[in-house]
């Protein structure tokens, strides 16, 4: 039997076919069809059970990770929403947190974009609950049905509700929900409570108001999916990928879709962490560089960091994802330069229209791949062949930058190509500085058709090493869908100082929520020896602003008494802020995280054979520009090299997928996995 | 560039600026944190700085006081390990301008040789004196509102002054929070010191330092430029007034005069009013005002460059002593940020008096705040302090916003923290229609928050505006002022000023809490009809506004444009009206 993982991209749809017998991988790549990506999917399907001979119907799972919501927010294609609120909140996401950005008069310039549901159709319900979630107004149930009625007369094709307090007391919002499905049952409504019962009502609403944006699209998808799969003949199971890079259902993606955001980068991290492995490498940080962007995010002992807020646009969202960081350089983004003189990249892309000028379908404009064309970091053809780079259109776009700079072509792009990875090194400082982690003691790997290029150079800024280029850096994410396991969070708050609260309590609460945990894998049909929960509580001190999710066992939590989460908490806060207080502290959420265990098959390594590398040169008289000059660096077919090869830099090695650069002074090795492994050389 | 020597190719220059910019960002990061102050938590009142050897700020948002303390405090120099503290606004020339704001400032040295100082202050909740929060609004001398330090040793060689902990925390209503908040300034410098430590490894000292030159000559190159193009040859004058000092006295002028000499720019403060007898003086830097000219005018260009002091030499600053903004020791300064904010409305002013289409117009020209403590009901102490937004003003490329910050990056803080950890419900929390000034681009509208509350305590309240409104620009309108009102459980209706303390509230009493609303820009009555209609649509803009100050007629029971009376409406007003004023100040006291 077989399984089948999807990533679709923005561009192209990767494929990775796995044998669950023999573990052997089999990859293909097919165009995107953004207007319906299921198209794609089928295709990439098609494509790869032909090439290697398998029948669809031994497809016995799919695993699919998706950009669906996220096109939707990026692209302003979501639903009509209407959002039901506490009167006299109405305002809730027009005010929104009352920020303008930094520094003084900057909001002269300010352009911010509008709520996901417009204030037209926002509506207060006369109703209100107390932050002890007593009823202190009962909900006006006659004035709330007329304005549901009204929004859906103007034309609502999805509902919002998030009333004050309602993480703590669902009563209301529930009853609003039931309204609205009498009067129409086919709209879709997302009360906050279900999505995200957690304090602070700007970001719940928020959150809940982009769920329900994105839900009747995503509704419509995942029907057109399910129609085509089974059109084909095959009866597989299909898992949807989340942010956190777990499992869910088709129904659980179609109920709360905000939970995707992500979905298609944590392939990225998960892989990772899987490659981290096999290389030794526990600590990971991972950078996917693409053409517009980079996601960089941190793998702490083979397992990636969760984060509990993430940013889609310009918009906050408070869903639990993988922590990836994104910032606006990739290989499309735009070197320009300011009245002051100063050399600036980025944030704006050429994406892939016009593209970079070496693309030669109308860009002008240098970016990050046209120095690395110039540079000679890009010798090949991109995207597998299918596009020729023009070097002359590189060097044009190059030299207009060199001008107003006043140096040379050469210099002027090392320096495009240096602020890039200075700009990344920005992203990879706040997964791991801020968060207490030295980079120094991390591997740093890259993805992304792009990321191989400046993985050496970035590496040598953060002392990450080794540097390690996976097989398939451009289509890593499907491959890491594979590792994934079911999985899914059960959350509420309960605010109270950590004296006031008695361990037992706080193992039955906590129990219960696990008891959902286990309740959703049953109807995820997770097998009972598969099934784990794991618990948190996130603690701070009394009235401070941010917590820190602590793991905690029921068993210790019930002979040694909530203070167990005192001594954690302490520790961590000393290692990451440098001081601890004799004060209360607080918990302020509890947490169930219900995994289901997927069968992971390994994949499969190859006997190491001599460190030569000579059979795989291509060019060994090309030259590419390091440090102020041109050296000779050998160009390498990655297809044709051997576990236990060294190639010692500088050195470019092509394959279709991506291009790695190693740099004087470095050198690569392949290992087992045919990963290429990036450290310091030995001086020649 | 030559420095010692060696040439430095803008690259480096360019990485380096790159490499602080994520320095300072680590730095913020690592504060919002750990403080413990909503001020700086939640609403983000705090800022960073690194500057050179000597104390000329490379990164930051208002400038540095570094070389005049160390100079006048410690002439024998700091050695590595020690940590400064303070927060007397008279002790570092106006660099903090009010006592909550605690600074620390943190020397770094790379293998024995001082590279430059890390600094940080936040406004933390209370520094003692009579009122809770320490910004009491009929305070007379700056010993009437709370404890100052003078630059100390919080740190002397890595070895805490624990003596210093001891006399703050005997000071203050909060000396846990005050505790958490100094240990999180500290945290905060620390870590910036070990990066440029970091970034003096990487790249060589020397590499380091010239980088650093470089940047503040660049900043200079730069605003050379914008001088000479922004400002005018022969003086032009700007006046604005605060309302009152609340201690009865006002209105207070404000006035500002500008030009330029070649590539270099005069701003003088001359006809600006003597200080005031209350707490409403802003001790204005002249290093501060500068970094305020030069963020004026950068926003518009290079908003990606780093703020520097390079750029200081070119511009001259002319404060008369004993002014409103050069008080003289020990007058009282607690409140000042309405000067501190009204300045820009001013600044703005006089820039655009050439030229008003390419300025904003006023906004809610302050930083209100609301102070609710007391006992709740556990008898435990609380002690709340909000800082709230109004009205952004109209401004060239848009819409002025409703209800949000002018001041950078601050935020609000959410409804059910207020209400899980004070005694108090907040009954509503909108932006208030109408409140925003007519105009081709919309006045943002006002605050209006509701707050009941839920236990015996006191208020008190901090705003300006009440009596002056903010004005509009271009053919903009005035925008609304400012309001409170104390309703009692009983119905009683009581009008609060703009500056009071001491409110005393029972449990069930309400606050109706208004701020300012801000100016319009450009003509009304060319403003889009569709622009207007999704105003009255939103419920932004009332039927009746739409009417009577954009010629815009809408059917009250459809919410349907009536282009043909619009059209009408508009030919009729603009014949009657004639040309647009350049400045709309509105009357001249609010009803």
């Amino acid at each position: 039997m077989y399984r089948i993982s999807i990533d679709v991209g923005g561009t192209f749809t990767d494929v990775v076919l796995q044998n669950e017998k023999n573990g052997k991988i089999y990859t293909a790549k097919v165009p995107s069809t953004p207007k319906d990506q299921s198209i794609g999917l089928v295709n990439g399907m098609r494509k790869i059970c032909e090439q290697t001979g398998v029948s669809l119907e031994d497809i016995r799972s799919i695993i699919h990770g998706m950009t669906v919501a996220t096109n939707a927010v990026l692209e302003n294609k979501g639903a009509c929403v209407g959002l039901i609120t506490t009167a006299g909140f109405e305002h809730i996401l027009h005010v929104a947190r009352s920020w303008t950005p930094a520094p003084v008069c900057a909001w002269m310039a300010f352009q911010k974009p509008e709520p996901l549901a417009d204030l037209e159709l926002t509506r207060g319900a006369g109703e209100r609950i107390s932050a002890k979630g007593e009823v202190l107004i009962p909900l006006d149930e006659k004035a709330v049905r007329k304005d549901i009625e009204d929004l859906y007369a103007r034309g609502v094709e999805s509902l919002t509700v998030s009333l004050l307090n309602s993480y703590i007391n669902p009563e209301h919002e529930k009853r609003i929900r039931s309204i609205a499905m009498e009067i129409n049952k086919d709209i879709p409504v997302s009360i906050s409570h279900d999505v995200l019962p957690e304090f602070r009502e700007y970001e719940r609403t928020l959150t809940t108001v982009m769920n329900a944006y994105v839900r009747p699209v995503m509704q419509r998808y995942l029907k057109n999916l399910e129609d085509k799969v089974k059109q084909n003949g095959s009866s597989p199971r299909i898992s949807i990928v989340r942010s956190d890079g777990g499992l869910m259902s088709v129904d659980a993606a179609a109920s709360i879709p905000v939970n995707t955001m992500l979905s298609g980068p944590s392939g990225g991290v998960t892989a990772s962490a899987l490659i981290g492995r096999q290389t030794g490498n526990l600590n990971v940080i991972s950078f996917d560089m693409g053409g517009t962007s980079t996601d960089v995010a941190l793998t702490l002992n083979a397992v990636p960091r969760v984060s509990r807020e993430t940013r889609v646009g310009v918009f906050p969202v408070k869903a639990p994802s993988l922590d990836v960081v994104s910032i606006g350089a990739g290989g499309g983004s735009i070197a320009h330069v300011p009245i002051t003189g100063a050399l600036r990249v980025g944030p704006q892309s050429a994406g892939a229209d016009p593209g970079p000028a070496s693309y030669g379908i109308g860009g002008t404009e240098a970016t990050v791949t046209d120095a690395n064309v110039v540079l000679g970091y890009l010798p090949g053809n991109l995207a597998g062949g299918d596009l020729k780079l023009d070097m002359e259109k590189a060097r044009e776009a190059v030299q207009k930058i060199a001008d107003k700079l006043n140096m040379d072509l050469y210099q002027a792009a090392q320096g495009i190509h240096s602020i890039v990875n200075e700009n990344m090194l920005g992203g990879l400082r706040v997964v791991s500085v801020e968060k207490g982690y030295d980079p120094r003691n991390f591997a740093l790997l890259a993805l992304g058709g792009a990321g191989p290029i400046h993985a050496n150079g970035l590496g040598i800024l953060s002392g990450s090493f080794p540097v390690i280029i996976p097989p398939t850096p451009g289509v890593l994410s499907a491959l890491g869908f594979l590792q994934a396991n079911v999985r899914n969070e059960f959350s509420r708050t309960l605010i109270d100082v950590l004296s006031a609260v008695d361990g037992n309590y706080l193992a039955d609460e906590l129990g219960k929520l696990g008891l959902k945990g286990r309740q959703w894998l049953n109807e995820e049909r997770i097998e009972a020896d598969k099934q784990q929960i794991d618990y948190e509580v996130d603690v701070r001190y009394f009235r401070q602003g941010y917590e820190i999710p602590i793991r905690v066992q029921l068993a210790e939590l019930k002979e040694k008494g909530a203070g167990v989460l005192r001594d954690r908490f302490s520790r961590i806060h000393e290692q990451l802020y440098g001081f601890k207080m004799d004060i209360e502290v607080e918990i302020v959420n509890l947490r169930a995280v219900a995994t289901g265990n997927t069968p992971h098959v390994e994949l499969p390594c190859k006997d190491k054979g001599g460190p030569d590398a000579d059979r795989a040169v291509i060019n060994k008289d090309h030259q590419a520009y390091f440090n102020g000059k041109f050296l000779k660096t050998p160009v390498y077919d990655r297809g044709l090299m051997e576990p236990g090869n060294v190639i010692p830099g500088p050195a470019v090695v092509v394959q279709s997928d991506a291009t790695t650069v190693i740099l004087p002074g470095f050198k690569g090795e392949v290992d087992e996995f045919m990963n290429i492994l990036i450290n310091k050389g030995v001086e020649q | 560039m030559m420095t010692q020597g060696r040439i430095l190719d803008s690259i480096t220059v360019d990485i380096m600026e790159n490499a602080l910019k994520n320095v300072k960002e680590e730095m913020e990061a690592i504060l919002f944190r750990s403080a413990m102050s909503p001020v700086i938590r939640e609403q983000h009142d705090a800022f960073p700085m690194i500057t050179t050897p000597d104390g000329k700020m490379v990164v930051g948002n208002f400038g540095s006081c570094v070389r005049e303390v160390i100079a006048e405090r410690f002439p024998e120099g700091l050695s590595d390990g020690d940590v400064l503290l303070m927060s007397d606004p008279y002790s570092c020339g106006g660099s903090i301008s009010h006592i909550n704001d605690m600074m620390v400032i943190v020397p770094i040295y790379h293998e024995g040789v001082l590279v430059g100082y890390a600094s940080m202050f936040g406004h933390v909740m209370d520094v003692g004196g009579p009122e809770p929060a320490s910004l009491p609004v009929k305070a007379e001398t700056i010993f009437g509102e709370g404890f100052r330090i003078p630059p100390v040793k919080l740190y002397e060689g890595g070895k805490l002054n624990r003596l210093v902990i001891d006399i703050v925390q005997a000071n203050t209503r909060m000396p846990v929070e005050i505790y958490s908040d100094i240990m999180a300034l500290v945290a905060s410098c620390r870590t910036a010191q070990g990066r440029v430590v970091e970034l003096c490894d990487r790249f060589g000292r020397d590499t380091y330092l010239t980088a650093l030159d470089a940047l503040l000559d660049r900043t200079y190159r730069m605003m050379s430029q914008l001088i000479g193009s922004f400002l005018p040859t022969e003086p032009v004058s700007f006046e604005d007034y605060i309302d009152d000092d609340g201690l009865g006295n006002g209105p207070f002028k404000m006035k500002l005069t500008i030009w330029r000499e070649g590539d270099h720019g005069y701003f003088d403060w001359t006809g600006t009013d003597p200080q005031s007898p209350g707490p409403i003086n802003y001790y204005l830097s002249d290093n501060m005002f500068k970094m305020f000219i030069g963020a004026f005018l950068i926003s518009a260009f290079d908003p990606a460059i780093m703020f520097n002091d390079g750029f200081y030499d070119l511009l001259h600053i002319i404060t008369p002593e004993g002014s409103l903004v050069r008080p003289k020791f020990p007058s009282a300064l607690g409140c000042r940020t309405h000067v501190l904010s009204r300045l820009f409305d001013v600044l703005s002013g006089a820039l655009s008096i050439k030229s008003p289409a390419s300025s904003p117009a006023a906004g809610y020209g302050t930083s209100p705040y609301f102070i609710y403590s007391g006992h709740d009901q556990a008898g435990r102490y609380f002690h709340l302090m909000e800082v709230q937004y109004g009205g952004l003003p109209g401004r060239p490329n848009g819409d002025g916003f409703d209800g949000h910050s002018w001041w950078p990056a601050f935020e609000n803080i959410p409804t059910e923290y207020l209400e899980t950890y004070y005694p108090l419900r907040v009954e509503f929390y909108r932006t208030g229609r109408d409140s925003g000034g007519a105009g081709y681009n919309r006045g943002g509208n006002c605050n209006e928050k509701m707050y009941v509350c839920l236990a015996d305590g006191k208020v008190s309240i901090h705003d300006d505006r009440a009596k002056i409104h903010p004005w509009g620009i271009n053919g903009g309108r005035y925008g609304s002022c400012s309001r409170k009102v104390l309703i009692r459980n009983d119905g009683a209706e009581e009008e609060l000023g703009s500056k009071v303390d001491g409110v005393m509230v029972k449990k069930g009493d309400r606050v109706l809490f208004i701020t300012g609303g801000s100016g319009g820009w450009g003509d009304p009555l060319d403003r889009e009809y569709d622009r207007v209609v999704k105003d009255v649509r939103r419920g932004l803009v009332s039927v009746e506004k739409a009417e009577q100050d954009y010629g815009v007629v809408i059917d009250r029971s459809t919410m349907e444009l009536d282009t043909a009376a619009s059209d009408a409406l508009r030919e009729k007003m603009k014949k009657e009206r004639g040309p647009v004023k350049d400045f709309d100040f509105g009357p001249k006291y609010c009803a």
